[in-house]
Order: structure tokens, then sequence, then C-alpha cells
């Protein structure tokens, strides 16, 4: 498997309270890779030292084969990037930030920037201090996209946008994938807005890394079981992992699990205990789950 | 058509798409060389992954359903009446299988099931 994103035991000390430990990412190429994780685990942080603004303390990073930070320019050139806050110049107007920008890439796309400006109703005479939230999110990520590139790093691109500008700002992003078949690893705490697109997810809290893997495996072993005259049940030999247990409604218990797997259900062939129920996990309530799992572990 | 995709549900989303496409041949709503949406315009409308487009596209392709066409698209092929009669088969038992699941959860048995069905099909008021 070709990796687009490859990190392998990055440390880095932000401040005293907070640190990123043996941070080990793998983003296959193609992937539409979730960066998930709650406020303040240090996304935003990791998302710095791929595109080399911060130094690591150890470790190694590779964007789209080349060895960051030595071979940053020839990675930069190929990645398309939405930071965590506008990088815009407030005093250029739209055409102008444009026409800045491109001086960069070679390969820009004038006749879709075009296109996009229409279509995101961006004036070209506009000045990029005087945008809506939603004007600058999309002038950002037309700029991502023109430069035609390999990959796309997007910090919270959706953040704080209504619905509407969310859903333009994806179709065009998703829209691009489709032709290029770009790499495209976009951060996030709203995990909804991730569940549609997203083929591979990774999850940090803390600054470390709790879990990466398809979405498909994600769903398929995360599971909600619903189990009658459970109290008897001997756990320590359980196949799963159950991740929490809730007993609040009388005899029926409702248990979050991991690892599940479907022959699983013979395990619950004995006296009196009836399965009743597996239902898929959406990703939110098991990001939900994973990390309280996580947590109570880590203590 | 494609506007209640429910990216929650435990059906792969890939599975969804096949399943409305097939309903949409077996009702007649698309018809023997009908273009399908593009992967790119599905994809960026619904905010999904071409991905899962593209597998919907090659699961329907294998059933017979339609046809990739190298540079032109995804046109629906003709379907012979029996395929559609057995497709609408599939989408009855699949909507029953629903049923009882959620019967089940419900702790619903056999004959009260039953009894609902004939209430429903007999007009059903109260």
């Amino acid at each position: 498997m070709t990796l687009a994103i490859q990190t392998q035991g990055l440390q880095y000390r932000a401040s005293r309270e907070f640190a990123i430990e043996n941070l080990s990412l793998a983003v296959p190429a193609g992937a539409l890779y979730g960066f998930l994780g709650p406020n303040g685990c240090g996304k935003t942080t990791t998302i710095r030292l791929l595109l080399g603004r911060l130094r690591p303390d150890a470790g190694t990073i590779t964007l789209l084969g080349h060895a960051i930070p030595e071979a940053l320019p020839a990675a930069l050139a190929r990645t398309g990037v939405i930071p965590d806050r506008p990088h815009l110049h407030r005093y250029l107007t739209v055409q102008e930030s444009l026409d800045f920008h491109r001086a960069f890439f070679t390969e820009w796309d004038t006749v879709w920037a075009t296109e996009l400006l229409a279509s995101f109703r961006l004036r070209p005479g506009q000045k990029a201090g005087g945008l809506s939230k939603g004007e600058t999110a999309k002038l950002m990520l037309l700029l991502a996209l023109c430069q035609k590139p390999d990959l796309l790093i997007l910090d919270e691109p959706m953040d704080g946008l209504d619905p509407v500008v969310r859903r333009d700002v994806l179709a065009a992003l998703l829209e691009y994938v489709s032709a290029r078949g770009a790499t495209v690893l976009v951060s996030s705490h709203l995990v909804h807005e991730l569940e549609r697109f997203c083929d591979w997810i990774g999850v940090m809290d803390r600054g470390r890394l709790v879990v990466e893997l398809p979405m498909s495996e994600f769903r398929g072993g995360n599971k909600r079981l619903r189990v009658s005259s459970a109290q008897s049940l001997d756990m320590t030999n359980a196949p799963f992992k159950v991740m929490a247990r809730d007993r609040s409604a009388g005899t029926v218990e409702t248990w979050m699990v991991r690892g599940w797997l479907p022959e699983m259900t013979n395990w619950f062939q004995r006296d009196g205990v009836m399965l009743r129920e597996v239902a898929d996990l959406d990703l939110e309530d098991g990001f939900v789950e994973l990390l309280r799992a996580f947590r109570t572990s880590d203590t | 058509m494609f506007a209640d995709l429910d990216p929650k549900s435990p059906i792969p989303l890939y599975e969804q798409i096949a399943v409305r496409v097939k309903a949409a041949v077996s009702t007649g709503e698309f018809r023997a060389g009908d273009l399908l949406p593009s992967v790119r315009e599905l994809a960026g409308r619904h905010r999904i992954n071409p991905a899962t487009v593209t597998q919907a596209y090659r699961a329907l392709e294998v059933e017979g359903f339609v046809e990739l066409r190298q540079g032109a698209g995804t046109f629906v092929k003709s379907v012979p009446t029996e395929t559609r009669a057995r497709e609408r088969g599939t989408q009855a038992r699949r909507l029953v299988r629903d049923m009882l699941a959620n019967a089940a959860r419900y702790g619903l048995s056999r004959q009260e099931l039953r009894d609902a069905i004939r209430h429903e099909l007999d007009g059903g008021t109260r």
C-alpha cells in the first residue's frame, strides 16, 4: 500500500502540559481520511508538524514520498492546505489573492478557478479582509483546489459554517477528488459530517493516536448489543471488548462493544441469556465510547 | 432519488445506492439507455466518497442492471421482465426482514404480527 502521509514515532513537546507522543500515522494514497479528536487533542499541532511549520523533537515524517522537513518545498508544491486560521492577506482582493497564490504553483487551473469563483458567488473585487466566514472558507478551498494538489490537508475546513456553505465546500472537494484521485486528510471534531464520505479514520486524544483503521472496519466491529438476563454472565472470557454497559433499563442491558464478529452471537447461547439485538454504532457513538474507554484505561 | 441515503444505516452506502437504482429500474422509473449521474456528480451532490459510487455502479454492472461505457458514463441496460419481477420480490422480502427485526426488538410474537398485517391489508382503520 502506497502511503500519502506517514509519520513514525513522532514526538513534540508543545508545553509543559501538552505533548504529541509516539505518533505513527499511515494515510493510504487515495484515502479520504477523517482525522478526529476532541478540541485540544493535538490535531492542529500534528498538522503543523506534517506541513513543516513545527519541527518534531523525534520521529520521521514523509509526505507524498518526501521527507519532511528536508524536502518540504517538493511536498508543498503538491499539497493543498486549509490551515486552522485563515492565511489570506486582508488587504488583497479575491482576484489578487488568486494571482498571488497561483504564482507558487505550476499546474494552476485558471478555467476552473473562474468557474468556482462564479459557483461560490465570490466577487473578484472584494477585499479578503471583508469576506464573511463562509466566503473565506470558500476562497481558501478554491485556492487549495486550483493548484491541482495530489494531497489535501484540511484543518477543520467546515468549522462554524452554515449548512449551505458546508455543502458547497464539500461538493467542490469531492468533485475534485473524483476527477483527480487525490488523497485528503480532513480534521474535525464534528464526527457526523465525516461519516458520509471518509473511508479511513484516525482518532487522536491527549496527543496520542487512539485508533487508525478503514471506516468499514470501524463500523463493522463496533456494535450496540441488547442483552437480557445478562447478570449471571461471566465476562472474563468474552471474545469482544465491552466499552460500556448500561443496566439502567430493567432486565435488558445495552452494551457497546468493540471487535465484534458475527459468529460471536454463539457466545451468548447459555442459561437464560438472550442476545436480542446487534446494531451498528454510528460513527459518533463509536467515537464517544472509544474515547471513554481510552481515557479509562489511560488513568 | 438518492436524497435519503443514510450513512448511519447498517446497510453500506454503496448498497443503498445500488438498491435505489434497481428499484427505479424495476418500477420503470429508469429505462434502458438512460444515463445515470456521473460518479463525480453524485459524489459531489450527496457528499459521499467517489469510491462508494464507483463500487455501487460496479455492483450494478455485475448484476446486469447497468453498463459502464468508458468515457461516456453509466447506462441502464435493458432488463428482462423476470429480473425486474425478481427484484421486486427481493425488495418486498427486504421490507419484511426489516419489519421482523423491528418486531423482535419490541418483543412482538408472530401471531401479533400476522394479525397486524391482516388488519392493515384490510384497510387498517384503528
